[in-house]
């Protein structure tokens, strides 16, 4: 589908009811930001459902199906790792042992964000299928690139 | 500043004028005694101080002396242009001290507001740094990205992502106190109350129409967008315009507001000293973590979601590098950002007078050193891994030095800077190699890298290598003295910044992710096969980026025809 008119009439829509709800977080005191709330809200609602009723007329994306549960569980291993940082603030008062729960923090998140999440991602990626499969698969190798020197890769685009 | 001083100040200033200067004329003499006006009662006494004041505004240059020119520039800005209270009893102490306080904040707001100019600035650099590394068929929509970004963010911050962010920021001596931003939500928790969001400043109306506020917005905006324009860098050639759109609109409201207002607007982070004495807080000068690990997180959070470009990965998992079009775009878009980075960092001074705010050169100094060893490192890096000088990885070998350096500059000596920018710059070498070839994560101009690997980097090196010579108004986030690192003594400076980095990694990572999980499964992130493999310019934007150009057909293209 790419662009249309529809998409840029919801995303206007969504401008407007961002706008409205910001309004009404604004005043939120009073009836008149209590109102502008609701109605904020209801606009970004409309324009959410006008979204997801054209999303089906984007066409075939490569992207193939990948485990949900498993994305929602490496994003809550990703969390922990702060809850385990907060934590260690919380049980221990010296800076050693402070420093040593922040860094038990950093390396569980960064085992979701690094190691959960991509093995995730990558469980179903189109790029390894092999073609013929799948009507969206195929795209995998984009042989025949000849604007660099033989045995020479960029750096942006393959540093091995 | 103490009362002791200003007078002492004003005295200076006055017998300056007085003493030190020959005028051609001498003036009659402006002002009549207030005792004189009232004869009736006993004359009040004149201090002294303001009676050397009107001496000396006695003898300043009339506007017949100022008629026959200046050339040398000896009688312009003199008593005469300082505006009394009452201009028939002529210049006091008061007018004096107001003056001096009032040029002080003006001085702070022109600092802040040029140096913010330079920053904003800096979407011009990105714009030819990410479409330089993108194929020409996607050259129009990676500049419309980089173009749009601006408006989206700017929009939202205006609505309520300024309000989260400095609604609770009250207390900028450098300009003017910014009396307004005082209501931020906080909660109790460990015995102590931790600042969680900012309460004031949505639209700019009500209170916060203040001249600071205008000032501190400015500045703080532009920072937030240059966040932003770092995702577009990594979702280029496959991202839905609309998508991105939404996203960044969201990003601008509510995901870069809440951590900033955390490390910068008052919140619990800044809060670290204050409540659990872990150093002066969480220390971050000018936002290698608020600013660029925010993006290269959020980027690396939605790289994951949209998926690698078609044809960047082989079935074995091998990478195929996918170049870009105009290596000179890079290279002039990296200067540019170079260039942006001097109001980036000097700026966040925010003020180039008093509080030891005569600092901003060595900032700038720090700023560029890093820079400079960060395009070393990659450069060698790159010279003896794989045999060439690689240009991409230059630039994002500057890049990386400078977003580095960008937390610490504020804290650290030439030398520390030099070593912090010459590790950025082999980091930013390994992290591209590591993510796309141990993570499957498609980056097209190394953003992930450059702004979250290195940010998080330049956030722990302040812990490190701040050497305690800082000195910006006696405290840092409420905490008495300067900050200082691991190496110069301080262990608990460096904890503060590791829970700092932990926060970025577990929560602002984690809260880009759900978001754009959600705006997955509503809009959709990614274009179609057709779309992706013909270009997006056309099908997203309508037009060529370069019309006269002659595509050269990608093998993979006639396959999926």
């Amino acid at each position: 589908m790419a662009a249309s008119k529809s998409q840029g009439s919801n995303f206007t829509l969504f401008l407007i009811g961002a706008t409205v709800l910001c309004g009404g977080i604004a005043y939120a005191a009073g009836a008149t930001g209590k109102l502008l709330l609701l109605l904020g809200a209801g606009m970004l609602l409309v324009s959410a459902v006008g979204f997801a009723r054209i999303k089906h007329l984007e066409g075939e994306t490569p992207v193939l199906p990948s485990p949900e549960v498993m994305k929602w569980v490496g994003a809550g291993v990703t969390l922990l790792g702060w809850v385990v940082t907060i934590g260690g603030l919380r049980m221990v008062s010296g800076n050693g042992g402070r420093i040593f729960f922040a860094l038990l923090g950093i390396g569980v998140s960064s085992f979701g964000i690094l190691y959960v999440l991509p093995a995730t991602f990558n469980k179903t990626a189109f790029w390894k299928k092999p073609a013929g499969s799948s009507a969206r698969i195929g795209y995998g190798s984009l042989p025949g690139k000849s604007a660099t020197e033989p045995h020479f890769t960029p750096g942006m685009g393959s540093v091995r | 500043m103490p009362r002791n001083h200003l007078v002492v100040l004003c005295l200076l200033t006055a017998s300056a004028v007085a003493s030190g200067m020959a005028w051609a004329q001498a003036a009659p003499a402006p002002a009549v005694p207030p005792a004189a006006a009232a004869p009736a009662q006993p004359a009040a006494p004149v201090p002294p101080a303001t009676a050397e004041l009107r001496e000396a505004a006695a003898k300043a240059p009339t506007p017949a002396d100022l008629a026959k020119g200046d050339p040398g520039g000896i009688l312009t800005g003199t008593l005469t242009d300082l505006a009394p209270a009452d201009a028939k009893a002529g210049p006091t102490l008061a007018d004096a001290g107001n003056q001096i306080g009032q040029n002080k904040v003006a001085i702070n707001f022109v600092w802040t507001l040029v140096c913010g100019f330079l920053v904003m600035f800096m979407q011009a650099g990105f714009a030819m740094v990410e479409s330089g590394l993108c194929r020409v068929k996607n050259a129009n929509h990676t500049y419309m990205m980089n173009f749009f970004v601006y408006g989206c963010g700017l929009l939202a911050y205006w609505l309520i992502g300024f309000a989260i962010q400095m609604g609770g920021a009250a207390g900028n001596a450098n300009l003017g106190g910014l009396y307004p931003l005082n209501a931020e939500f906080s909660i109790s928790a460990l015995g102590k109350t931790w600042g969680l969001f900012g309460q004031t400043g949505h639209f700019l109306a009500g209170t916060s129409y203040d001249v600071g506020v205008m000032v501190i917005f400015l500045f703080q905006m532009v920072f937030m967008d240059t966040a932003l324009t770092i995702v577009t860098g990594a979702c280029a050639e496959r991202w839905k315009f609309v998508t991105f759109s939404v996203t960044s609109v969201i990003m601008g409201a509510l995901t870069y507001p809440l951590f900033a207002n955390w490390a910068w607007g008052g919140g619990w982070l800044s809060q670290l000293g204050t409540n659990l004495g872990l150093g002066k807080g969480y220390a971050d000068f000018a936002g290698s973590g608020v600013v660029h690990s925010v993006g290269g997180l959020t980027a690396l959070a939605v790289c994951l979601i949209v998926g690698p470009r078609i044809g960047k990965f082989n079935r074995d998992g091998s990478g195929n590098p996918i170049l870009g079009h105009d290596m000179s775009a890079v290279l002039i878009g990296c200067f540019i950002l170079a260039f942006g980075w001097f109001g980036f960092n000097p700026g966040s001074t925010l003020g180039a007078s008093a509080n030891g705010n005569l600092r901003i050169g060595t900032i700038a100094v720090t700023t560029m050193l890093a820079g400079c060893t960060g395009t070393f490192g990659a450069i060698c890096y790159m010279w003896i891994t794989k045999g060439k000088p690689d240009a991409s990885m230059s630039g994002n070998g500057l890049l990386a030095g400078l977003v580095a350096i960008t937390a610490p500059s504020g804290f650290v000596s030439a030398p520390s800077a030099a070593i912090i920018g010459l590790v950025a710059g082999v980091l930013v070498c390994v992290s591209v190699s590591f993510i796309e070839n141990v993570l499957k994560v498609d980056d097209p101009v190394g953003a992930i890298s450059v702004h979250g690997a290195n940010g998080l980097w330049g956030v722990l090196s302040v812990g490190l290598f701040a050497d305690g010579t800082s000195n910006y108004g006696g405290s840092w986030n409420g905490v008495t003295g300067s900050v200082t690192g691991l190496f110069y003594g301080d262990a608990s400076q460096l904890a503060a910044q590791l829970v700092g980095i932990s926060t970025l990694l577990g929560v602002v990572f984690t809260l880009s992710f759900a978001i754009n999980m959600v705006l997955e499964y509503v809009i959709g992130h990614r274009v179609s096969a057709e779309t992706e493999l013909n270009g997006l310019d056309i099908p997203e934007m309508g037009q060529l980026g370069y019309p006269e150009f002659v595509f050269r057909p990608e093998p993979v293209l006639a396959k999926a025809a």
